[in-house]
């Protein structure tokens, strides 16, 4: 219970800690987006409930972090989120390759919805190809440490699990 | 259950997505107006990107000093090689400018006297023995030999005993076997100049009637044609009567330090003249 309190603040943390770390490593020129690959994630890891309102989250913060319209990324979030569980039910991310290949194809419908979305919810004609191309390294940069951030986030749900558990145990 | 659970994911996330929707279409329709989430996420995010932000600046400041620290090192490494280098050119420069000093006292001693001379570089000093003498880098390939009399700027300074083709021996003044024809220069009292040993020398020979006193000049006389006339060679530090004897003990101080002897000069003084 304690968990699910503190829960949004660890991802308002994290929204803070990525913008950070993007901020001190590439000088704030192309972002390390870990928020996407923990949507990813949860998308593989839990349920529709769970995973869902952790992804709205993420897209929320990241909306007042990045100061654009409440919902833009959240929205986004939520339907990566939502593709990632439903590619759960026949793939299972495990090794680094497909995890690196199926966060590429996250981060390009990222990418695509941003497209579409940005121009019709700020009602200008087009994105800018230097918008665009400053999109490319960032999605590379989120492929290459995925498989990385996976690890890190199972030992983190592991370490959950068994505090969960020896909870339980105490209780009984 | 409200709904099948079959439906329950579906049912989810179609709600989720509305309210995205709905949240972006509100915040659209209202952009000056920040939603109370929006204010309480942005509220919190404040102090925690300013905890994050001095704790990194901390980490960076100390990186950077870290990095500002070696380079201070490695660029006082290398000022203190340059330093090194500088003094010892310095050095090398004052060197030669004392050198230059001593060249041109003697250049001008040189033309002051009515003898050729050659100038010469003291090679090896030998005091500590019995014998008092040094070493000049210059030999009868140059035109000297036994017997030609040695200066420094100042004064004199003994003469050759023997010379090989590029190098000679010079006996110093102050050797006991070295004796000199000298005179007081105020009195004009003629003597023998023999060295005492110890940088010290005594002048023979004077008599008791002459009243001496410390300081008078002693100069060298020309009697046995060995040395020119008039040449400083040091001051009278005492001068003992005693009792038996019919001479004077003076003692001599010579003008020269003969441990700080660099070059020196030497007379050419023609054979034939002297004899």
């Amino acid at each position: 219970m304690i968990l699910y309190l503190f829960l949004p603040l660890f991802l308002l943390l994290l929204i803070i800690l990525q913008n950070t770390v993007s901020e001190i490593l590439f000088f704030g020129v192309v972002g390390m987006e870990i928020s996407l690959i923990l949507v990813i994630y949860v998308g593989f890891r839990l349920d529709v409930f769970k995973g869902g309102m952790i992804s709205f989250l993420l897209g929320f913060f990241l909306d007042c972090f990045t100061g654009s319209f409440s919902g833009f990324y959240a929205l986004i979030y939520v339907c990566v989120f939502l593709v990632s569980m439903s590619a759960s039910l026949r793939i299972t991310l495990e090794k680094a390759p497909l995890i690196m290949l199926f966060t590429l194809m996250c981060a390009l419908l990222e990418g695509i919805m941003i497209t579409i979305l940005y121009p019709l919810i700020y009602n200008i004609d087009i994105i800018s190809i230097p918008a665009l191309t400053a999109y490319l390294p960032q999605t590379l940069i989120v492929v290459l440490v995925s498989p990385v951030f996976f690890q890190i986030f199972r030992r983190i749900e592991a370490l959950l699990e068994n505090v969960a558990n020896a909870k339980q145990l105490k209780r009984i | 259950m409200l709904f099948h659970k079959k439906y329950q994911t579906i049912i989810i996330a179609c709600i989720l997505l509305i309210i995205s929707m709905i949240i972006l279409s509100y915040s659209k329709e209202q952009p000056s107006e920040a939603g109370f989430f929006r204010k309480l996420v942005l509220e919190a995010t404040a102090p925690m990107v300013n905890v994050i932000h001095s704790s990194i600046k901390g980490i960076n400041s100390v990186w950077t000093q870290y990095l500002l620290l070696v380079g201070m090192e490695e660029e006082n490494r290398r000022l203190k090689k340059e330093n090194a280098l500088l003094t010892n050119e310095l050095l090398q420069y004052r060197e030669g400018y004392l050198e230059a000093k001593r060249l041109q006292n003697l250049l001008k001693l040189k033309e002051s006297l009515d003898h050729p001379t050659i100038a010469a570089r003291v090679i090896a000093k030998d005091q500590a023995n019995i014998i008092k003498t040094i070493l000049i880098d210059k030999g009868t390939a140059d035109g000297l030999r036994a017997g030609l009399p040695v200066m420094t700027e100042r004064s004199i300074l003994g003469r050759i005993i023997e010379s090989s083709w590029n190098v000679s021996r010079v006996l110093l003044i102050t050797d006991e076997s070295s004796n000199i024809d000298a005179m007081l220069q105020e009195s004009r009292t003629q003597g023998i100049l023999q060295g005492a040993g110890s940088g010290l020398c005594s002048l023979k020979y004077i008599p008791k009637t002459e009243t001496l006193k410390a300081g008078e000049v002693v100069i060298s006389s020309d009697l046995s044609g060995v040395f020119p006339k008039g040449l400083f060679i040091g001051v009278v530090t005492s001068a003992d009567k005693g009792d038996s004897s019919l001479f004077q003990k003076v003692q001599v101080m010579p003008y020269i330090d003969l441990t700080k002897l660099e070059e020196v000069l030497v007379l050419l003084i023609d054979k034939d003249i002297k004899k």
